[in-house]
């Protein structure tokens, strides 16, 4: 048997464990809050506006709604200089979410050690891990590209060894390269083991002087949806040739032996050397592992892929039915800067059409949810009961079966008001489990010395913008017990 | 320490020298020639309000006592103690027969609503619960591509694009079984007073009515979409708080399956959208002292019969509207072992009943396949030779039950083109 590293570090901990982690966790929320910003400012300055404030619309898209504060900070420093802090998260002090959000072990091992564990605790870490990040770290920009692209490179963990494996892609492919290169983001995503798993590249294997056919899973995703899109010009001969490109690239978790054990390899005797021919382009014989990054550069360089990333990012950041001007405009600077992320967010983030889509959007469950806890300064450690709500609403993180991921349409995602009223109501009123929200404190900033903290004043810092008069109405009688859980369960605070 | 069959060559078919089988019911047989023409996979019209009853035994079900092959001498010889005499068990044919404790569920298998496929299972060779359920659950098997999510999350979420309420998937307990895993929505609820609206105060209506405004000034799909969830709502609290008086004499065993029934004949009949319920019953690992017609095993099935009777009595009125599945991870070895149990082993007796089972008979070749020692020849438990992949099961029952198509079919199961198991 193999030495557990894990083993080692619970023994050495062991007495500093559990007993003392409870209290450790309040320790956190008192020192993020003390400071590290995560509190709330002495005093809110509300939209009065009846359209959605800019500022706050560029926060509902850009990030996971704001944060109380985030509005003023954005309006004193711009938004442009905001997009452009976020595009280069490096320079953002994170340490709050840190201290929260860093301490799932496994999260830290290579794609072979990560065996180790058990499937409950891997399924629970990589989970906890992604909604605290969400709710706290204040590069919200880059969280929200890797829900984007977590979707895009969908891997389910439900899926074979994936559970296992997907720890490494999420750090080594969609951490890594969020804000990169598009190019580099599918490079690594080919020969990421959780990847070659999911989509059986694995055992893509053309031996000679056997039948071997390749295996095709991974090609046709490659093309359908990682890349180019389903009507993006491919015929059937291409993702054969493609699958021919691929072969011999696998992942073995038991070669002990191995130096690079927890890597993806190249075994030379299972790739089709042979001349291949993809989208008109002849990739001559004897290629061996290069094939990989010719094809991969192929496939990201082709003009359908522009578009398919474009439309793709525009539905997620501006409208479920963008205009084409803006889909083109958005797929030439993809092109022109070869699939640098940044550039791209850049021209989407700063055009007209993004503020003017203010409110078109329905926000799917984990936004939702993560706007709630935002907008009210929740303090959670993202346990259990605050995951089952999005399992319930069909959302569960890294649980999507098949590799298209978590739609952006809105209409699947019209059957979970039901569970979006009750969480909205139960966090409002301190009652969600695992969620401590101090709805006085930020009444009091939000009332301005007022007696009272007038329910348009709660609507105003939910959704962004003063309320109509029958929206008013509609909310019914003042109680301010009542009123902010009735805000985030009414349609407004469903759209963004 | 095991007491060895006298006779233990393996892999010798189980029952020798039986006659043909002659005793369909009417029914069965009617139903059989009538759609004896139809293709393995003809298109079933969607329907909204048919409901698929998913029971799980956990613990790998030792249904060779269930549904038990009376016309068979190693039966007998194999099982000296454990064995269902045939005296005590109630004769469905010539060659099987039900467990004494199945007592209730004897006429809806006299009335063709009742029926059963013999030596389904999973190829896994492990003999682990874990791996086993695991698998049948996410819809894998150990050899072939496994697809992601559970077999059943993958179905509702082919349907996804559609209208879907939020009660499309329910399941009773605590936690969400693997098969739900990405369905676009899947409640975990152990009573139905679970679904609640919960405000501070207590009271509901005062946020309900502030919603009902809301969503109904909203001129768009979500509005509209919100209107519908409030109707939802209330008709699931207008069943609230209420003792609930099941229909037709039905009695519900007291212990928490029986409750979780009457749950989902509750959620049926107000007619929410409830397209799959799930519910597990363990305690079948019965490895020591499983007893015969009476017993621990006969415990258990005893108040799986009397759940699954009482169920069908309360819902005689929505007859149509649903089908039961019952299976488990795997069957047991036929001999006995030297503590009065049987160990895990390979195929089992998979169950269905509803109007749209073809029922009335037990489906499998005859005699029966299985390794009547400790399997030599094979990897894995012996026991019930795998003759029917569970896949091609459960796709006919979704196909009989909701509707799903050869194209969905394929999606749900990649590389498992639907065969023609016979029970739908």
């Amino acid at each position: 048997m193999r030495t557990s590293r894990r083993l080692l570090l619970k023994a050495a901990t062991l007495g500093a464990g559990a007993a003392a982690l409870a209290g450790c966790e309040r320790v956190v929320t008192a020192v993020n809050r003390e400071f590290f910003g995560e509190g709330l400012p002495p005093k809110l300055a509300l939209p009065s506006g009846t359209e959605i404030d800019p500022e706050f619309h560029l926060l509902s898209r850009a990030a996971f709604g704001p944060w109380p504060g985030d509005v003023q900070r954005v309006k004193k420093m711009g938004r442009e200089a905001w997009i452009e802090e976020q595009l280069h998260p490096d320079t953002i002090t994170d340490t709050a979410c840190d201290l929260r959000a860093e301490r799932f072990e496994s999260l830290y091992f290579s794609a072979g050690d990560v065996y180790e564990f058990r499937k409950p605790v891997l399924r629970d870490e990589i989970t906890r891990h992604s909604l605290l990040r969400a709710i706290y770290s204040r590069r919200q920009l880059f969280e929200v590209m890797v829900e984007f692209w977590t979707d895009h490179l969908n891997i389910d963990l439900e899926k074979g060894d994936c559970i296992y494996l997907k720890p490494s892609d999420d750090r080594d492919v969609i951490r890594k390269h969020a804000l990169g290169n598009f190019h580099d983001l599918i490079r690594a995503s080919a020969t990421s083991p959780a990847m070659l798993v999911y989509l059986d590249g694995k055992s893509n294997k053309v031996r000679r002087k056997t039948d071997d056919k390749p295996n095709e899973n991974y090609a046709r995703e490659l093309m359908e949806l990682h890349t180019m899109g389903v009507h993006g010009g491919y015929t059937q001969d291409d993702v054969r040739e493609a699958a021919r490109c691929l072969s011999g690239w696998t992942f073995d978790p038991k070669r002990f032996f191995a130096l690079n054990q927890s890597e993806a390899f190249f075994k030379p005797d299972w790739h089709d050397d042979g001349s291949k021919q993809v989208l008109g382009q002849t990739i001559p014989a004897g290629g061996g592992r290069g094939d990989l990054d010719r094809l991969v550069d192929m496939v990201c360089s082709h003009a359908s892929t522009a578009h398919f990333l474009a439309l793709k990012l525009c539905r997620r950041f501006v409208s479920t039915t963008p205009q084409d001007s803006l889909v083109k405009r958005v797929a030439a600077e993809f092109t022109r800067t070869r699939g640098d992320i940044k550039c791209v967010l850049r021209l989407l983030l700063n055009s007209a059409e993004f503020m003017a889509s203010r409110g078109q959007l329905l926000k799917r469950p984990f936004k939702f949810m993560v706007s709630a806890m935002r907008a009210l300064a929740a303090d959670t450690q993202a346990e259990k009961p605050v995951l089952e709500p999005l399992q319930r609403m069909g959302h569960g993180l890294f649980q999507y079966p098949t590799p298209d991921g978590y739609t952006d349409d809105e209409l699947p995602w019209m059957g979970t008001l039901m569970w979006r009223w009750n969480f909205g109501m139960a966090i409002a009123a301190g009652r969600q489990p695992g969620v401590r929200v101090d709805l006085h404190e930020l009444g009091k900033v939000l009332r301005d010395g007022a007696e009272q903290t007038s329910p348009s004043r709660w609507f105003a810092h939910l959704v962004g913008r003063a309320p109509k008069p029958e929206e008013l109405k509609n909310l019914g009688a003042g109680d301010e017990r009542q009123t902010p859980g009735l805000i985030l369960a009414g349609p407004a605070f469903q759209r963004c | 320490m095991k007491d060895k069959p006298p006779d233990s060559s393996s892999r010798v078919p189980l029952f020798k020298g039986v006659k043909l089988m002659s005793t369909f019911t009417r029914r069965a047989l009617i139903s059989k020639l009538a759609l004896a023409a139809a293709p393995a996979f003809a298109a079933v019209p969607r329907e909204e309000s048919h409901t698929l009853i998913h029971v799980f035994l956990r613990g790998g079900a030792d249904t060779l006592n269930l549904w038990v092959p009376y016309a068979d001498d190693n039966y007998y010889r194999l099982r000296p103690s454990l064995s269902i005499k045939a005296s005590e068990a109630i004769k469905l044919t010539d060659r099987y027969a039900l467990h004494p404790a199945m007592r209730p569920l004897e006429a809806a298998f006299k009335e063709g609503r009742l029926g059963a496929v013999q030596s389904v299972g999973v190829d896994n060779t492990t003999g682990s619960h874990f791996e086993c359920q695991d698998m049948m659950e996410h819809g894998d098997t150990m050899n072939g591509v496994p697809a992601g999510g559970g077999w059943l999350g993958r179905f509702l979420r082919l349907r996804a694009v559609d209208k879907q309420s939020p009660l499309c998937a329910v399941a009773i307990g605590t936690a969400l079984p693997e098969s739900l895993r990405g369905a676009p929505a899947a409640s975990v609820l152990e009573r139905l007073d679970d679904i609640a609206i919960r405000t501070p105060s207590g009271d509901s209506a005062a946020a309900v009515k502030a919603l009902k405004a809301m969503y109904g000034a909203d001129v768009t799909l979500l509005g509209e979409r919100g209107l519908e969830t409030l109707d939802l709502f209330q008709r699931v609290s207008a069943l609230q708080g209420k003792d609930y008086q099941p229909e037709n004499g039905a009695v519900y065993p007291k212990e928490s399956f029986g409750s979780g029934l009457r749950e989902i004949a509750r959620l049926m009949k107000a007619r929410l959208g409830l397209q799959v319920a799930c519910i597990d019953l363990g305690g079948w690992d019965t490895h020591f002292f499983q007893g015969n017609a009476t017993g621990q095993q006969a415990e258990r099935i005893k108040l799986l019969a009397e759940g699954l009777a009482a169920l069908d009595a309360d819902l005689k009125g929505h007859r149509g509207r649903y089908t039961m599945m019952v299976t488990t991870e795997f069957g047991r070895r036929v001999y006995e072992n030297a503590s009065l149990g049987t160990d895990h082993g390979r195929g089992f007796a998979l169950m269905a009943l509803g109007d749209r089972v073809k029922g009335g008979q037990v489906i499998g070749s005859w005699p029966i396949l299985a390794d009547d020692d400790v399997n030599v020849n094979t990897p894995g438990p012996g026991g019930l030779h795998l003759e029917t992949d569970y896949r091609h099961v459960f796709a006919e029952v979704l196909r009989g039950s909701l509707g799903l198509h050869e194209k969905e079919a394929l999606k749900l199961f990649p590389g498992v083109p639907p065969k023609a198991v016979g029970i739908m």
